[in-house]
């Protein structure tokens, strides 16, 4: 399968935080969730990506070109939403509309209109008169209207109601319906991932945990409930890690079924991405 | 290019009123014979454009324009070319308005006075760009906006104590020979400072991180 975004042995030093060896691959048309708590590194990767930082070490290749290299080329087919919010708030949606159009060659004025209708956005409506739901659609919209063959997402969601998340999510889900686009994104909030991502990517303090696809994880991934008792009965080989609360063992398992095989204890038969992610950052090995 | 140049224009667009106040202002003190402001429109455009630079950092602009195709190159160029062409624009409005001026109150136009004092307005404005687009890209807005004013009282100060030691009169004396190229020595000097200026603004920019 074709990859739109292959990362290897990626490193980032800085003085308090450091990128080890980030590799992972996003193959065509596919979601990959890019997870991770808040300072885990998933900004510092999408900005090496993007270039908008030097990298120490590493390679990223973007539609299989050097994203250094052919940065000019790359970016006429990425859209981009990041964390913060990164319009000056004095321009309208049509001041935004004016500046693509001569920036982006496949710049799409129709659709950027009809998206603005569509999400009740007016033109000449200063930004900083929007809500943050608002002002995040208007960025959504902005990185779709030149028909981007790669969506490289920063927190899309974060910080928007329920409402505006379920509507951003809808905003994606109806985009790769009609077009061919692969999507980078990433989020804390787990829950945006479960039900569009192909892919899960985790990364923990700089380094990448896992990453593989989204069905991998949830039917094989297992958190085993149990006393101290079995808990000690478990060898070490067959668990991730673990977790002691006040009650129960809570152990983290990659393979449910060969777990049940071995062992005569029970296994949780639903994990979601949030179990995982917090037993992965506070379990013990 | 052009997309950032517009972007640009766009951020400035509310000041177009203030510029629109001054020029009456203008009008109005040059026909009374009052004091000459010429100088104030294309310096009052240097000034805001340098605050679209504020907008652009509080609303972390530069790191999306980055992700844009050649937004690096361009988002620098853009900010050069957008200044220039106000400082010309302005520059230009403000000269036919001084012909207007000076017919009404004299009957005459006096033109070499007119054109001198303008070019010498470009050339202090664009100076003022060639110093401040550096150091704003360099070390931000409002550390520029306090190392400008540092400059300048330096510069003021140096100059006030050299006036009492050296003759300069002697030195304007001297280069008095060079009075006749005056308008062609300007624009080679500005744009000479102009470029170089702008490439050291590029290269800042290069290698910043966001």
């Amino acid at each position: 399968m074709e990859n739109v975004l292959e990362i290897k042995n990626l490193c980032k030093k800085y003085d308090n935080f450091e990128l080890k060896n980030i590799s992972f691959t996003l193959p065509k048309g596919m979601i990959m969730g890019f997870i991770g708590e808040n300072g885990a590194g998933k900004t510092t990767t999408i900005k090496a990506i993007l270039d908008i930082i030097k990298y120490d070490r590493g390679e990223i290749k973007i539609f299989g070109l050097d994203n250094q290299k052919y940065d000019n080329k790359i970016k006429e087919d990425i859209g981009v939403v990041l964390d913060d919010m990164f319009f000056p708030e004095i321009l309208t949606p049509k001041d935004i509309n004016d500046s693509m159009k001569s920036i982006y060659r496949n710049w799409d004025t129709l659709i950027f209109y009809d998206y603005l209708k569509e999400f009740s956005l007016l033109p000449n409506k200063q930004i900083k008169t929007f809500s943050k739901g608002m002002r995040k659609k208007l960025e959504i919209i902005t990185a779709l209207a030149h028909h981007p063959k790669l969506l490289i997402l920063d927190e899309p969601t974060s910080g928007l109601d329920p409402v505006a998340r379920a509507e951003v999510i809808q905003i994606f889900q109806n985009v790769l319906e009609k077009e061919e686009c692969s999507i980078l994104f990433s989020s804390h909030i787990t829950t945006d991932l479960e039900h569009i991502a192909d892919y899960i990517t985790f990364i923990n303090h700089g380094e990448i945990v896992l990453s593989k696809t989204t069905n991998e994880l949830l039917d094989n991934y297992g958190i085993v409930k149990c006393t101290e008792k079995e808990f000690k009965s478990i060898e070490k080989k067959d668990y991730i890690k673990y977790k002691k609360t006040k009650y129960e063992y809570e152990v983290l398992v990659e393979n449910k079924k060969d777990f049940k095989a071995k062992y005569n204890i029970s296994v949780m038969d639903k994990i979601t991405l949030d179990d995982l992610m917090v037993l992965m950052i506070k379990g013990e090995e | 290019m052009i997309g950032f140049i517009k972007k640009d224009l766009a951020m400035i667009k509310s000041n177009l009123k203030l510029i629109g106040i001054l020029l009456i202002v203008y009008a109005v003190m040059g026909l009374m014979g009052e004091m000459d402001i010429s100088f104030l429109l294309p310096f009052m455009s240097v000034m805001i454009m340098i605050s679209t630079f504020s907008y652009d950092n509080y609303n972390k602009w530069d790191a999306y324009a980055i992700s844009l195709p050649d937004g690096r190159k361009n988002s620098v160029k853009a900010k050069y070319i957008a200044t220039i062409l106000m400082v010309l624009i302005t520059a230009i409005i403000t000269t036919l308005l001084s012909f207007i001026i000076s017919y009404i109150n004299t009957k005459t136009i006096n033109y070499e006075q007119i054109v001198i004092t303008m070019l010498g307005t470009i050339f202090g404005t664009l100076l003022v760009l060639t110093f401040m687009y550096p150091t704003i890209y360099k070390f931000g807005v409002e550390k520029a906006r306090i190392g400008i004013f540092l400059i300048v009282f330096g510069l003021v100060m140096i100059g006030g104590v050299l006036s009492k030691y050296i003759n300069l009169s002697f030195i304007v004396k001297s280069l008095s020979f060079l009075e006749n190229y005056i308008v062609i020595i300007l624009i080679i000097l500005m744009v000479i400072m102009v470029y170089i200026s702008y490439k050291i603004s590029e290269k800042i920019f290069y290698k910043k991180e966001f």
